[in-house]
């Protein structure tokens, strides 16, 4: 049978799958309703509030939960397809935390990104914001151009150009480097110094990581790079991960756009008044415009871990398979890869828990960090 | 930035207002310059020659641009098979999630009824759920009925109203409608579904644009989904395809060929976006403000 046709097929019959399960939620609900008393209004603002949430509560008894608790248990079990599963106990997370070499360098891998990436991408996303928020004519065209880049940011299409621009040869990210010092000879040596720092960097976090220090010896050996050295970008272990963060800064639109209703959720007359005492431009932002748009730094913060923890396209495409010396292996890379190209279902199982854990520890780090600097409007009252 | 209330002569301010204004606009420039020149390239290095764009000179535009790679794309089967699969999943899956989001954003936002709190709070705390928690287990619900290698892990899951931000970004829409338009329809004798089909889903028209542009580029550039599930390769979606093109045994790389599938596989996107933008900004504004 045609594969689209017999998709199409079951897409109607979900459509009235969903229709009946709906009527009989919703029938349930009114029943209790009426069984507890209530009145005739309240009992058909119960049949229609069932009726229309139901697709999700369906959706979320089947989907989410129903596979949650399954892969709570297996994640305890070992399981190969299509044998069934068989208990081990907490095996799956020992190995995990104190054995599996390739899941430690890819949670660090992923940290690395978040750390180091993430600032990187609020810092870019707030200074566009503040450049659109001149209102100069034309902001419009800019805003839209900037943000561009989120719809295309996932897209494999996007990420193998990207392949081709950050190509330390013929790439044209190289060229336009050199192109631009050849008219500014004096950021040569700018660059051979964040050359060597980021080089320096990443040879000690990989040592750190796997606790090898042979290449961190190596990079030290070969002392300050010389003015030919370019960045190797997604060829290289040193570079892979700045490669990765570099793209992210690239599509930080979304963060941008908050920032920039933000920023105009700032009263004016606090403008006033500090201009009034004679505060800098540099005093206000950090005095006044800093603090007003914390709420929005603090989502975009919250909003970007989870998201950061899981890129996964990047290191199955730009750096195909998390390579080169899985330097791009990140946690739901190296999930996706345990999981379903070597079938160990139960580990990982495992490891997408450990991910949910992690997940929830950094966010409730931030939701606790947040009384400290994050301010909110009601507060004054 | 605010007005400044210094009193001071009117030239030099005015200059300075028009020296700062420029450096502004240069800056601007420049990251209009950072954000487009990755598509420049894919564009340029789509109309060169293989030998062009796999020479060690760089040249910026192809000095004899030509569209062989387009050609060779637009006239191969197979790649138009790849375009129609994505189309398929794209559009059957953006149709279900939307009408369904939409159902059961009426739900949160326009219907008093008991535990509606609660289910909105589990909805909202699917937020932080990582996407492979339920990849790994939905797997294997779906490998048990037999539906993995066919489509439908693909498309039907977002059938019951997958995606909670769009609901909460629908709801928050919804919200903002003056409560009266329910009152005064029930009043008049009209059902729920007749205010959510004639009243709330008119109205909500620039919401459901948004909420489908998102769907459409979620679904449209999707990888993890079909790289688990399809297994043929006549049934394979665009990006799964393009991830694959690139063959690590030889040397030269057929590049202005997988850049103009590229170009082609993105040209959706774009137009999409470029037709939409006003709204799609100004609901990303909303999402960090409301959230």
């Amino acid at each position: 049978m045609n594969p689209k046709l017999y998709t199409f097929l079951w897409a109607i019959a979900t459509v009235i799958f969903i229709i009946l399960s709906s009527l009989a939620v919703a029938s349930l609900a009114k029943l209790i309703a009426r069984w507890r008393g209530k009145n005739r209004l309240y009992q058909s603002r119960t049949f229609a509030g069932y009726f229309f949430a139901s697709p999700w509560i369906v959706g979320y008894i089947i989907f989410v939960i129903g596979p949650t608790l399954a892969s709570l248990y297996w994640s305890f079990t070992r399981f190969k397809l299509p044998d069934p599963p068989v208990w081990v106990g907490p095996q799956n997370y020992i190995q995990l935390l104190t054995a599996d070499d390739q899941f430690r360098v890819s949670i660090l891998n992923s940290l690395y990104v978040t750390f180091f990436g993430l600032p990187l991408q609020l810092a870019t996303a707030l200074v566009l914001a503040l450049l659109l928020y001149r209102r100069l004519p034309g902001e419009q065209a800019f805003r839209m151009i900037y943000y561009l880049p989120v719809m295309l940011a996932a897209s494999s299409a996007m990420l193998i150009t990207w392949r081709l621009v950050l190509n330390p040869n013929n790439g044209i990210l190289n060229t336009l480097i050199r192109m631009i010092e050849s008219i500014f000879p004096f950021l040569v040596p700018v660059r051979q110094g964040m050359v060597w720092f980021t080089e320096i960097t990443n040879a000690a976090f990989i040592g750190l990581q796997r606790g090898n220090f042979n290449l961190l010896y190596q990079t030290i050996a070969q002392g300050l790079p010389g003015p030919e050295v370019m960045p190797l970008w997604h060829q290289s272990q040193l570079w892979s991960k700045p490669a990765i963060i570099f793209i992210g800064v690239w599509s930080c639109g979304t963060m941008m756009m908050i920032y920039l209703a933000a920023l105009c959720s700032v009263p004016t007359h606090l403008y006033e008044a500090a201009l009034v005492d004679g505060a800098s431009g540099w005093q206000r932002f950090w005095r006044i415009t800093f603090p007003m748009i914390s709420p929005a730094t603090f989502y975009n913060l919250v909003v970007g871990i989870i998201a950061t923890l899981q890129i996964f396209e990047q290191s199955y495409v730009l750096t195909d398979n998390g390579g080169p010396a899985q330097s791009t292996y990140f946690v739901a890379y190296y999930l996706w890869r345990s999981t379903f190209r070597f079938n160990k279902i139960g580990y990982g199982a495992a490891m997408s828990w450990i991910l949910l854990v992690l997940i929830l520890i950094l966010t409730l780090i931030q939701f606790r960090l947040a009384n400290k600097w994050v301010y909110y409007e009601y507060e004054e009252a | 930035m605010p007005r400044s209330n210094r009193r001071e002569s009117f030239l030099p301010r005015k200059l300075r207002q028009a020296f700062s204004n420029g450096i502004v606009y240069l800056l601007l420039l420049a990251g209009s310059g950072f954000m487009l020149f990755p598509l420049f390239w894919m564009l340029s290095t789509s109309l060169k020659t293989m030998e062009e764009a796999n020479s060690p000179r760089i040249t910026w535009w192809p000095a004899q641009p030509q569209a062989d790679a387009y050609h060779e794309v637009l006239t191969d089967s197979r790649w138009l098979l790849y375009f129609s699969n994505s189309a398929f999943v794209t559009t059957l899956a953006v149709l279900g999630t939307l009408i369904s989001v939409a159902a059961v954003a009426y739900a949160f936002s326009r219907i008093q009824w008991p535990g509606r709190n609660i289910v909105f709070f589990l909805m909202l705390s699917t937020l932080m759920l990582p996407y492979q928690t339920t990849l790994v287990p939905q797997y294997v619900m779906f490998n048990k009925i037999g539906w993995v290698g066919t489509y439908n892990p693909i498309v039907i899951p977002g059938f019951f109203a997958g995606g909670a931000l769009y609901i909460f970004l629908l709801r928050q829409f919804m919200m903002g409608l003056p409560k009266e338009l329910d009152e005064a329809a029930l009043i008049d004798g009209a059902n729920y579904f007749q205010i959510w089909r004639h009243i709330i889903l008119p109205l909500c028209k620039p919401a459901l644009a948004t909420i489908a542009v998102f769907l459409f580029v979620g679904n449209w550039n999707a990888l993890q989904a079909p790289l688990i599930y399809l297994q043929r390769a006549n049934m394979y979606t665009l990006p799964v395809v393009i991830a694959n093109l690139i063959n690590p045994q030889v040397q030269v790389q057929p590049w202005p060929l997988i850049m103009a599938a590229s170009a082609l596989t993105m040209i959706p996107l774009v137009v999409v976006f470029f037709f939409t933008q006003r709204y799609i900004l100004e609901s990303v504004a909303l999402t960090g403000t409301k959230g």
